[in-house]
């Protein structure tokens, strides 16, 4: 087990490691100067080349390349042209907000997606599967930003049942100031007590949520009804049923835990694509996390930025498919580790 | 059966926290900023701004140089303001100023009764503490005071500039960026740069800091200082909020439901909705971002005048202005107005038939040679974008094919520098604006001889336009109305020399609820809100 985490883990610096040198290169061949991006459109020479120095970008790029890898093992992952701080700063304060908004959309999908996936199963073929199939695949399909708009003009502007943008209302920082660890409001409101805060929190999240969950709903609804359709064909499942179980025990006693396993490994994938594909959806609901800040770094050319924001995303992908291939193993006793 | 309660438990939960959180939605819906309340805050005393980037990219008064100045003006104070009403300087900080004849001697006397938000009353020596520092770290628009060869402070109300050349410090006083004054003890023995690094300021203004998170949706919020010197007997607003909304929609959506005031840039068609909505008031005014098309003077075929005057004849200016629904309108020489030495009727003016005669001179034209010109504009700028497309197609009626190349504004630069003459392109298109009150910026930035090229970017090289410049500046130290008039001809002589076509310049569009009151947009200090000046009405 610990061989294998290891040999693992050594296979995740390589992918990262080749991650960081191709965003690394592709930003630097691009035309373009990030010393005046930092200097401001009027900058003088001499300001322009002090800073070329300072910022290190006199040195060719494959030495860039090695200077920016021992930073990064040292935890200083360089300093943003944009905003003039720490790249690891940066991406500290803005990825909880993604992070939080992720969440709670892979836990809408879950909630939604396991029954719709086994109800698409139960009744294979039927008005209810052909309902839900539909549903799966418009949700994959659908593009984030024209649903977020529409979401926007339907719940906020005409019904007015949910806000139109940010993570909670404004004014309350002047009524309930909200205390701030972890810098996720829900969770920081959860534990200090700060029930209004935490309502307005909740109360903003769902529309958001409801747009990045479309992807791993679809994902996750498909996932279930194959592997459950799967399992059914199954000898042990026969066997349940010509003992004369109800169906529905069979669906929740027998087929389901099995069935789960594929769903679990997807799981990893759909929450790192979540987090990237929650960028367009962040700047439409004006959410303060990583996807204002990835867009900032592109057009300011910000490579120590654009290659934080990729490092960044690369290692939750890798450590989540990890994480996912152990949680396997103890959920289903059939995989072994090797 | 127990995985199927554990999901049930679950599903329960989030439904009873959803309704919950519905409930006290529609309490906490802030209204339309009239004098009701929210969660016992008067909506009223809250001026909440939406901006499209992040805000405090920089805190240190001397060298900041970005987003940061519409925070900044609220939290420092400089000596002058500029008017761009009246096109007058008036008193801030200072409250009269005199200078020598020569204009190399100013003279500035100090209000008091100032006290900074650390407390400590503003002396004359804290100004000249604040500009020497600034001097001294020399970053962002440091540069505006490089005329000063010293500065005194004889007694508390007094400062005295000398300058090394003549230069309207009156003027310079009133800038944008690198004017401000701070308490440069404000650290006590610790380093101040650090100190204001970790998000800190050290103003008089109207506004002190209350809150900065950086990153956060809600960035910044300032609240009234209430040592002010202009004092809080009338009507202010209490709390100046900084959203940052990247996406004009949602931006849009945010005034419509009263959750801002103020909207700092939307897209034409959006602020077209705005202009017959009861709960909202839209501005339009000339801003001084000149869009400007540098040609160039010295190589490939618009080295010839006449060329130059052709393309210049060859555009469409009204198509243009139509096409960019309102988001830019006509320029009259180089000086926006507003701003004092902008000339009245020289417009850049579509005469194709004259543009083919001018052409058919030198062999080019319809039925001539075709000319093949390269035009750089910066690539993401949907405007720039849209006249380089119509600049494309209006030259192609005249036999001018145009390459035209989108790129960063970096890159796009580097190759206008270019020491190798043959890479530099025919046409480059930028915007320009003024880091003070002052038409000389466009004239020593872009139209004064300059090896190797800097902002020169048609090489233009006239000796009498770099004297003429030279003088008129140094008029405008003593005698502003002189100094108009010579600006004025100097753009007569540009119109003909035609070095660069003054394409448009970019008008501010915004939208407010009604209820704020007083609102004028000063092109001087682009984006910014003094907030202190405004009525807080009821709606």
């Amino acid at each position: 087990m610990t061989l294998y985490v290891l040999r693992r883990l050594a296979q995740a610096v390589l992918v990262v490691a080749g991650v960081v040198i191709l965003t690394f290169v592709v930003a630097r061949v691009v035309p373009g100067d990030p010393a005046a991006s930092w200097a401001g459109p009027k900058a003088s020479q001499e300001e322009l080349d002090a800073i070329r120095a300072r910022l290190g970008l006199d040195a060719p790029v494959p030495e860039q390349i090695v200077s920016y890898f021992a930073g990064v093992v040292k935890g200083d992952w360089g300093v943003a042209v944009h905003t003039h701080r720490p790249v690891m700063e940066d991406l500290l304060d803005r990825a909880p907000a993604s992070i939080e908004l992720v969440v709670v959309a892979m836990i809408f999908a879950l909630l939604f997606g396991i029954p719709c996936g086994l109800l698409s199963a139960r009744w294979n073929r039927r008005l209810p599967d052909s309902v839900v199939r539909f549903g799966a695949v418009f949700a994959v399909s659908m593009p984030s930003f024209w649903l977020a708009l529409i979401l926007q003009l339907v719940f906020f502007q005409k019904l007015r049942w949910f806000p139109v943008a940010g993570q909670y209302d404004p004014n309350l920082d002047y009524t309930h100031p909200l205390v701030q660890y972890t810098q996720m409001p829900i969770v920081d409101a959860l534990i200090t007590g700060n029930w209004w805060v935490f309502r307005s929190a909740l109360w903003h999240v769902v529309l958001p949520a409801v747009v990045v969950a479309a992807y791993p709903f679809g994902v996750i609804t498909r996932m279930v009804r194959a592997s459950v359709l799967d399992t059914l064909g199954e000898d042990h499942v026969r066997m349940v049923r010509a003992l004369g179980f109800s169906e529905r025990s069979v669906f929740a006693k027998w087929t389901l835990k099995p069935a789960l396993n594929p769903v679990i490994a997807v799981l990893a994938l759909v929450f790192a694509y979540s987090l990237a594909n929650s960028f367009l959806v962040e700047s439409i609901f004006n959410w303060p996390g990583l996807g204002a800040y990835a867009a900032a770094s592109v057009a300011a050319l910000d490579t120590p930025a654009i290659v934080g924001v990729t490092l960044f995303i690369a290692i939750v992908y890798v450590i989540g498919n990890l994480v996912v291939d152990i949680a396997q193993t103890a959920l289903d006793p059939r995989i072994k580790l090797s | 059966m127990r995985r199927f309660g554990t999901v049930k438990a679950l599903v329960a939960l989030v439904v009873v926290a959803l309704a919950a959180a519905a409930c006290t939605g529609t309490t906490a819906t802030p209204s339309g900023g009239g004098g009701t309340t929210s969660g016992g805050t008067p909506v009223d005393t809250n001026f909440t701004m939406s901006f499209t980037g992040e805000i405090m990219v920089g805190w240190d008064p001397s060298d900041s140089y970005s987003n940061d100045v519409t925070a900044m003006q609220n939290m420092y104070e400089t000596l002058t303001r500029y008017n761009s009403e009246t096109q007058q300087v008036e008193p801030l900080l200072a409250t009269s100023w005199t200078s020598n004849d020569a204009g190399t001697e100013w003279t500035f006397d100090i209000r008091s009764g100032v006290t900074f938000h650390t407390g400590r009353a503003m002396t004359a020596e804290d100004v000249k503490a604040s500009i020497e520092r600034t001097m001294d770290i020399n970053g962002g628009a440091a540069y505006i005071w490089s005329p000063v060869k010293s500065i005194d402070a004889p007694d508390d109300t007094t400062v005295v500039f000398t300058l090394k050349y003549s230069a309207p410090l009156d003027l310079i006083a009133s800038a944008d960026y690198a004017a401000y004054i701070f308490d440069t003890q404000a650290a006590g023995g610790a380093d101040l740069a650090k100190w204001f690094a970790d998000g800190a300021e050290a103003g008089t203004g109207a506004y002190t800091l209350d809150s900065w998170d950086q990153g956060a949706e809600v960035e910044l919020r300032l609240k009234a200082f209430p040592e002010y010197w202009g004092g809080w007997d009338a009507t202010h607003y209490q709390n100046v909020i900084y959203r940052v909304v990247p996406e004009a929609t949602t931006a849009a959506q945010l005034l419509r439901s009263g959750q801002v005031s103020w909207v700092e840039r939307l897209n034409p068609q959006l602020w077209g909705t705005f202009q017959n909505d009861p709960t909202t008031t839209t501005t339009s005014t000339a801003s001084w971002q000149t869009l400007l098309a540098m040609l160039n003077t010295t190589d490939g075929p618009l080295a010839d005048a006449r060329v130059r005057q052709a393309v210049m004849a060859g555009i469409d200016y009204d198509g243009m202005m139509q096409a960019l629904q309102g988001g830019a309108q006509k320029l009259s020489g180089v000086i926006p107005p507003g701003l004092w030495g902008h000339v009245d009727d020289l417009y850049p003016t579509y005469d194709p038939e004259k543009a083919k005669s001018l052409l058919q001179e030198v062999g080019y034209g319809p039925g001539g040679q075709a000319m093949d010109l390269e035009l750089t504009f910066v690539q993401g700028d949907s405007d720039e974008q849209l006249v380089a497309t119509l600049i494309k197609s209006n030259l192609a009626d005249l036999n001018i094919n145009v390459q035209s190349r989108g790129m960063q504004w970096t890159a796009q630069w580097s190759k206008a520098k270019s020491a190798n003459v043959a890479e530099r392109q025919d046409i480059f298109l930028f915007y320009w604006w003024p880091d003070y009150a002052d038409p000389y910026s466009w004239f020593i930035n872009l139209f004064h001889t300059e090896d190797p090229p800097f902002f020169n970017l048609s090489y233009y090289s006239n000796a009498d336009v770099d004297t003429r410049m030279e003088q008129a500046e140094q008029m405008a130290a003593s005698d502003r109305a002189q100094a108009t008039q010579m600006f004025q001809d100097l753009q007569q002589t540009l119109y003909t020399d035609a070095p660069s076509i003054s394409v448009y310049t970019q008008t501010y569009q915004r939208a407010m609820l009604k209820s704020v009151g007083g609102y004028v947009d000063n092109p001087a200090y682009p984006n910014c809100v003094f907030v202190y000046d405004l009525t807080p009405g009821v709606a």
